[in-house]
This record gives C-alpha cells, structure tokens and sequence, in this order.
C-alpha cells in the first residue's frame, strides 16, 4: 500500500478508477486505503500526515496527494516479490523467440541490478522448443495482423493439412507452444501445437476480425466432453506411468494390473496409444478396438515375416 | 492484514526511513499513534514482533547509536539508499515485457507478489503499456498441494521431510535439502541432495503424499557453486539424438516420424524411405509401433527386434 504514496505524487489528479486498474484491485479497496494513508506520516502534527483533497476525491473521483513528500520512491522488492517476477520474466523467455528474447534479457539485466545480489532464484522453467523460423513467422504474423499458410500435421488422425490462419495469439499449455487463431478451412478458431506446424509462411493478406469468444482455458486445454471416445484398458507396471499423464478412471487393480477407463480424442488416437505400449496395456473393451489393435499388428508383423524368421536361421 | 496494524507498521517504516539518526525506542513509542496506551511489556513485545515483521517484509533496520560516548542509548533506523528502490531506466518494449510477467502466474500467492513488484515498478515512474508488444502468453500454474512448502523451502534454503510415492511402491520418508525447481511440462519438480541417499536427486511435486515438514533452519546449508537445475533434471529431457534408423513410411502417414526426417526417398507408388536420427531405440520403437503397418523399419537391427517383438506380444496376446 506504501506503493501508492510515490505512485500518487507522480500522477496528480489522477482518477480512482486508473489507480485501480493499475494496482489491480477494486476501486473501493483504492478509497480504503487512501482513508487509512490520512493516519500515516512521519508525526502525528497537522501536515506531518498525509492528506488528500477529500472534495476532489468524492465530487470527481481523482486523487490530489499533499504532504507526502517524505516518500517519494517506493520500497524495493522484497525477496519473494522479486523472486515472483523474475522466475516469470525467465517463463517468458522460454516462449519468446529472436528478437524478443533480447528485450527480455536487457529488462531480466536491469531488473536484477535494481535488485541486489541477496535474491537468489534457483527456479528455471522448461518450454519445449521449436523450429525458430516457424516460431518467428507466427510471432510476426500476430505482430503486423497478417494472415498464415500453415502445413499442420494432425496427431490423432495422422495426415497433414494446408490451411490458412488467422492468428490471435501464441499461449503455453503443458509445457508446449500453441498458435490461437481462426482457421479458414473450419471457419472457427482453433488451437495448433507450433511442433506440429511443419511450413509457416506470412502472407501480404490483412488478418481479419472474427467475431468469436476464444475458449476460456481455465479449465486446461482438453476437456473431456461427454462424448468422448473411451476404452477399457488394463495396465501392466511398465504402463503404470500413464494414469499420471493422461486423463483416466482407476476402475480396479488386481495383482499389479491396473484396469482403467482412458479417454480419447478419438479412437484412432486410443488404438496407436495401446500399440505403442504394446505388450504392457491390453484392450478390455471395446472388441472393436481390440480388433483393430490385432488387425495392425499382424498386418504390420507382415512386412518382416519372410526377412526376420530367415534372418533367425 | 488488519487496518491498525498496516497503519502502524507504515508509520514505524517511515518514521524510521525519514530520520537521518538512530531513534530511540521511546522517542518511537511517542510518536507512533498505535503504541500509545500499551503497558511497558505489551510496548515491548509488539515492537519486536514488528521489527520481525519488516524483516519479513524484506526491509533491514539498524541498530546503533548517535553517541559514541553514551552507546548505552540504542535506537534504530532504516537507511534509504537501503531501502527505495534505486532508479531503474526501461525503454518502452523492457517495461512491456515486466507489465506482461506480471500475468504469468496463475497461482494466487506468486501472481499477487509479482503483481506487487508490478506496482512498486510504476510507482517509481515506470509507465507500462503491453499493448506495444505482442508476444506468447505462457501462463504458470501449480496444482501440487505441496508446492507452497516447497517453493518457500527452496527460495530460503530450508531442509525438509516429507513422504513420496513413485507409482507401484509403497512411500517412503525423504529428508532432502532442497536445491532448485523446475516446471517442465506444468508440472513442478525438485531437485536437491537426498540426506538419505547422500546424493543428488530429483522429486516430482505431484508424487509428494501429505504435508512438507521443515527440518531446519532457513540458510542452514549451501547449494553447491555450479549447480545447475537444468542438468538435474537431465533425464526429463531427450538426449541429443546421435542414432541413424532407415524406415519405409506409407505415403503421408507417420507425421511424427516425418517431421525429423532427414532424408525422403520414394521407393514406390505408395512407400517412402525415410532417414531419421533417434537417441533412444525404445522410445523410437514405441513411436513406430504406434502406427502399425504404416511404417516398417529397415535398420538398424536392434530397433526392427524391438519392433517386432511388441507386434508379436499384441498378436500373441488375443
């Protein structure tokens, strides 16, 4: 609260409702504080306290700050503030690209020397990285309102699709970069992890304004809607590790076999995921998805027949 | 905090900041609103607690006396060029940049200290308007409920204790000096030296069963010069991919395995041979396995084996 004795020195006349906004808090909390400041001074005698213009304050809304001289610079950050903002300097960072980083790095400088040497952040925060130049082509892309043509591979349904993007903006989820924008070809927004972006290119066409809400990600990034593909699935130990990666429903555990219930983008998605653990997760339900799952790994088992039992011999 | 003690703390801070000399206790007790009417000992008492609390709050308040002669008279101070924040020169784009990690955290304590900072920062006339720049918007979240005790543990160097759970054991009791965290993939991990296993080790936040106990005090050991978290924490992040695997891949299919690619040759109307570079033959092989018929591999030996024995396991399992 001290904070808003140099703030309000600096910016007289300055409206209650921008002090809120840049403190971020409520108006009300604002008129609160300023009422409690009237107690505050260097001594208890008439102009030792500091004071507003109280007429001005209730008629206008602004603030005129008198008799607060003694403070004109606020405190430095104390260590967990400190700490706070420079673990998130350092996250931006880790999603910035080109020339963005270096303005990150001279303010992360200049914010540390301001500091002092006793703060000590021994956190570090991983993004994955990407293909820089396609990073750069998006970042731009939102920087000037121009229009992207992207080459995007599809994970669940594997194939790879041109399409053209609107961008809104570049966000992190799990650790990843993703591109928020309007995607032309499903004339809706959509969301595109940046590793699968395998071409970005910026075209000379103005982005243009769609009117619709981008998804509220509080809830993170993929939900299971109600009708989401799921399977039964048994989990050897080796598999274990996935009730803690994906979204599943620990339906019983028999000896050291976990049988849980796993959700899916779409089936395509489930079958790769037990063919990729195969051996150690087996499909319990649906019988179609187990056929499936049988009827790739033969098919693929016959393409080293010949070769590997001759090889054998 | 309540409105009396916010009132009185702010009155003991700048009557102490704004007096170039040491000010006795008395002279304290006098000119500050909220400790009038207290008996000698409750005057005592909340005047330590509050000399604790701006420690807390991470301003440093000096003894000494003015007299040379006559040390016996104590009193205190806070020195300015201590205390305000030094000048601080931004250009528009630095101070966008603060303004936007100023929304990075999504956890209530963390995102209203950097707030704070946010705030001090415009109070010594820093004017930030993000709209000048557009960058990515990482956001950083906790959901582990030990987050808190650890992240404080880590920031002060205080050794803790607490009871972890790798999936498929049973918990056991860690007592661990705490090093470093890192957040890799939204979720939090500590590293730092095992007291039990008397080396350096890394903790996932997540796998934490019930409370965090501090088990020291705070600045009671040293991190070693040179620890890195990154290297710590080595193994959550692949390995350089120094392996060369030759894979037949169907037309458009296999992204993933495409993606890295350094080499496409057609071979037919419907194959491609594909050169790629791997670091672990198990985590390739899953990929591969991943997506069935669509890609067969070529070499090298011991990853078609891995293949072909996971195939085999699904085959021989139905």
């Amino acid at each position: 609260m001290l904070a808003l004795v140099p703030y309000l020195q600096g910016r007289d006349g300055i409206p209650v409702k921008d002090v809120a906004a840049e403190f971020g808090v409520s108006a009300k909390q604002i008129r609160d504080d300023l009422r409690l400041l009237m107690y505050v001074g260097p001594g208890q005698l008439p102009g030792e306290l500091i004071d507003f213009d109280l007429g001005a304050l209730e008629e206008d809304g602004v603030v005129h700050i008198r008799d607060a001289e003694f403070m004109t610079r606020p405190l430095r950050l104390n260590a967990r503030e400190a700490v706070a903002l420079i673990v998130a300097l350092r996250t931006l960072r880790a999603s910035a690209s080109g020339d963005q980083t270096a303005i990150i790095d001279s303010a992360l400088s200049k914010l540390e020397s301001a500091i002092g040497d006793d703060v000590s952040a021994p956190v570090d925060v991983h993004v994955d990285q990407v293909d820089p130049h396609i990073h750069t082509a998006v970042e731009q892309a939102i920087s000037h309102g121009k229009r992207l043509e992207i080459s995007y591979a599809t994970a669940s349904r594997d194939d790879r699709t041109d399409r053209q993007v609107d961008p809104r903006r570049i966000f992190t989820s799990q650790g990843r970069l993703y591109l928020e924008g309007w995607c032309l070809k499903a004339a809706d927004l959509r969301f595109f992890r940046l590793d699968r972006v395998i071409e970005a290119e910026v075209t000379p066409h103005d982005a243009e304004q769609h009117d619709a809400e981008g998804r509220d990600l509080a809830d993170g990034l993929f939900t299971v809607g109600a009708d989401a593909p799921y399977a039964v699935l048994d989990l050897h130990p080796h598999a274990h590790w996935l009730t803690e990666y994906y979204q599943v429903d620990l339906l019983e555990t028999r000896d050291d076999v976990r049988r849980v219930k796993m959700f899916g983008a779409d089936w395509s998605w489930l079958r790769r995921l037990v063919l990729r653990n195969a051996g150690s997760v087996s499909v319990v339900e649906p019988a179609f998805l187990a056929a499936e799952v049988h009827q790739h790994a033969t098919a693929a088992l016959a393409a080293y027949d010949g070769e590997h039992t001759s090889s054998k011999e | 905090m309540a409105a009396r003690k916010t009132e009185r703390l702010m009155n003991l801070i700048i009557a102490l900041l704004v007096s170039r000399q040491f000010v006795t206790k008395e002279r304290l007790r006098e000119a500050i609103g909220g400790y009038h009417d207290l008996t000698d000992a409750a005057f005592d008492r909340m005047f330590e607690r509050d000399k604790d609390e701006l420690r807390e709050l991470g301003i440093s308040v000096e003894t000494g006396s003015n007299d040379t002669y006559f040390a016996d008279e104590v009193g205190y101070r806070i020195r300015r060029d201590d205390a305000e924040l030094p000048d601080i020169e931004l250009t528009r784009e630095e101070a966008a940049v603060l303004g936007l990690a100023a929304q990075v955290w999504e956890h209530a304590g963390l995102a209203g200290e950097s707030s704070t900072a946010l705030v001090k920062l415009k109070a010594a006339g820093i004017d930030v308007d993000t709209t000048v720049l557009r960058m990515a918007e990482p956001r950083l979240s906790t959901e582990e409920p030990s987050f808190d005790t650890i992240w404080d543990a880590v920031t002060r160097r205080i050794p803790v204790r607490f009871d972890y759970q790798r999936p498929g054991r049973d918990a056991t009791a860690r007592h661990v000096q705490p090093w470093g965290v890192i957040s890799w993939r939204d979720r939090w991990y500590l590293g730092g030296l095992d007291l039990d296993r008397g080396e350096p080790r890394l903790f996932r936040l997540s796998r934490v069963q019930g409370d965090v106990t501090t088990a020291g005090q705070p600045g009671s050991y040293e991190v070693p010069e040179g620890t890195d978290m990154r290297q710590l924490a080595a193994m959550l992040f692949p390995a350089e991919p120094s392996e060369a695997a030759v894979l037949r891949i169907r037309r458009g299919r296999a992204q993933s395995l495409r993606r890295t690619a350094e080499q496409v040759t057609p071979v037919d109307d419907d194959f491609d041979e594909v050169h790629v570079r791997y670091a672990s033959a198990w985590e390739i092989a899953s990929e591969i396995t991943s997506y069935g018929p669509d890609v067969v591999v070529i070499s090298p030996e011991q990853v078609r084996d891995a293949v072909v024995n996971r195939l085999r396991a699904v085959v021989d399992a139905s």
